[in-house]
């Protein structure tokens, strides 16, 4: 009865095809109708059809839903091994998923989680990039368990060696593994095109499942700072005042001199002057001379060229510490990693 | 004597506020040689002796006054023939305001003695001096000039002083940035004996090298 009940329901749906062509979606919509109305064999037919479908195929989730509910028709159809197979999919396509006992009964729910403790998965998160500069940085790898079972994650080289083995051991629900981005012997890697592996192990220490994520790892530089802006000219004071006439310093040493020659008339009245004073006249005609030249040349702003120093040095400071962050950054090895898609390898 | 006191108590009494060229307090010592001349005259004749001395000088500057110490040492030999060779030795003191940057009034007293094989001449001198700097070069070298009059005197001789004046002028020159200085300069005074007894008369051209103030 049954069979003849499913043979009706995949010809209805061949025959239905060519009327209108159904997205996998709305197949999938109406397997789970059919399996509310207690439809199963045609909830079945529909849904293996929404599942196998070539071409437009659903998204994961919407594949994980279909599969549940396969998997619940089935059971109901006493395929047992259909239904338990279905299950073993929806696990290893999300290790992660949790059934709904609200939605299922206690036997499917029941089937699901057996199947979940023997079926050995994990879901690999990892950020789809990241960069590690700072010491303590590090790229999180989230591992998610369907059951308890042995796993080893491992950096892989291009050429399939390990750069860095990151964990071996068991996964239960979940861990987060930290990668710092350096290779076993603590050197940062070249850039370059590596790959997380995380690889389940079976009951016989078999490899049964294996995650394989592409990691792109470049090293960054991180740009310099900008060299601080010169002092404007605004701000520098002007060092030198324009010379004066000199005139002063010229009267005042001649006047000086001639002092020294009729210092003796006006002073000693009728002693005779001594000769020697002239030498002291002619040092401050000569000194005249000189002061009126030196006047004359541009005088130096003493305040001016110490404001001045303060703002160059306060400048050749921030050049300074600039140039030091810059040396530094220059030496700092920083990781750019962007993720990939993961690649899931069952081995039968 | 007594008429020291007045200039010396007017020297005391600027007020401080206008000491704006106050130095900071600092000490300077120069020393070097002068070359004098010195010549008297009285009704009965004159005569003429030359010869070098060697001098210190000392000042100290507490604002708002400064305190100048010298003294020099010579031989004065004879150039005339009725001359008589002698010692030379001449001391000061004088304290000293600034009541504008280029001026310095001093005052206090000079003494100077000649001794001769036949006694000694000693002069006391109160002086109040009046002092003036004209920079020449960017502050560094200064031309001074300096005029002084007794303000009262005495002499060992009969029959006593009459008075005296002088001047100084010379030229100062600082090395920069540098505590090191010297001087040149040239001086005349001349002393006078009451009733037109005698006059003496000093000339001295003065070399220094200093270290410290000017």
């Amino acid at each position: 009865m049954r069979r003849a009940a499913f043979a009706l329901a995949v010809a209805a749906c061949a025959l239905a095809r060519p009327a209108r062509a159904q997205t996998p979606v709305e197949l999938l919509n109406r397997g789970i109708r059919a399996y509310q109305n207690l439809d199963y064999d045609s909830a079945a037919a529909i849904l293996s059809s929404a599942l196998d479908r070539p071409g437009r195929a659903l998204a994961d989730s919407d594949r994980v839903r279909g599969l549940v509910y396969l998997g619940a028709s089935e059971l109901y159809r006493d395929r047992r091994d259909s239904a338990a197979a279905m299950f073993g999919r929806v696990l290893r396509l999300d290790p992660r998923y949790r059934i709904d006992q609200l939605v299922f009964p206690p036997e499917i729910t029941g089937l699901f989680q057996q199947m979940r403790l023997v079926t050995r998965a994990v879901t690999v998160i990892v950020p789809p990039q990241a960069e590690l500069h700072a010491p303590g940085d590090a790229l999180p790898i989230a591992l998610y368990a369907t059951t308890f079972h042995p796993v080893d994650v491992a950096v892989l080289r291009p050429d399939g060696t390990p750069l860095r083995t990151l964990y071996q051991g068991g996964v239960g629900d979940s861990l987060v593994i930290r990668w710092d981005g350096r290779a076993a012997d603590g050197s940062p890697p070249d850039s370059g095109r590596y790959r997380l592996q995380v690889a389940s192990h079976g009951g016989d220490g078999r490899v049964v499942r294996s995650v394989a994520i592409p990691l792109d790892v470049s090293r960054v530089r991180r740009d310099t700072l900008p060299w601080p802006a010169p002092v404007p000219d605004s701000l520098i004071l002007p060092e030198q005042a324009p010379g004066r006439s000199g005139v002063g310093a010229l009267g005042a040493g001649f006047a000086a001199a001639l002092a020294v020659v009729v210092l003796p008339s006006v002073v000693a009245g009728s002693a005779s002057g001594a000769g020697t004073r002239f030498v002291v006249a002619g040092g401050l005609s000569v000194a005249a001379v000189l002061g009126f030249r030196g006047e004359r040349r541009p005088q130096p702003i003493p305040g001016n060229i110490a404001a001045n120093r303060t703002l160059q040095a306060a400048w050749q400071q921030q050049a300074d510490s600039v140039h030091a962050a810059n040396v530094a950054r220059e030496g700092e090895v920083r990781l750019l990693i962007r993720a990939g898609a993961a690649h899931v390898t069952e081995t039968p | 004597m007594r008429r020291a006191w007045p200039l010396l108590l007017l020297a005391l009494a600027v007020p401080p506020g206008r000491l704006a060229a106050q130095l900071p307090r600092y000490v300077g010592v120069d020393a070097g040689m002068s070359r004098l001349e010195f010549q008297s005259a009285s009704p009965s004749g004159g005569e003429k002796l030359s010869g070098f001395a060697a001098l210190g000088h000392w000042r100290v500057v507490l604002r708002p006054v400064s305190l100048d110490l010298s003294y020099a040492q010579g031989r004065l030999a004879a150039d005339t023939g009725g001359a008589v060779a002698r010692s030379f030795v001449e001391g000061a003191a004088f304290l000293s305001v600034r009541p504008a940057p280029w001026l310095a009034l001093k005052a206090g007293p000079h003494l100077r003695a000649y001794a001769a094989p036949g006694g000694t001449e000693r002069w006391v001198l109160w002086e109040g001096r009046a002092h003036a700097d004209a920079p020449l070069l960017d502050g560094e070298w200064l031309a001074y000039g300096e005029v002084w009059l007794a303000v009262a005197s005495s002499v060992n001789v009969v029959p006593g002083a009459s008075g005296a004046r002088g001047a100084e002028v010379g030229l100062t020159l600082k090395m920069p940035r540098s505590p090191l200085w010297g001087r040149l300069a040239y001086a005349v005074d001349q002393a006078r004996l009451k009733n037109g007894a005698r006059t003496e008369s000093l000339q001295s051209v003065v070399l220094t090298a200093g270290f410290g103030g000017r």
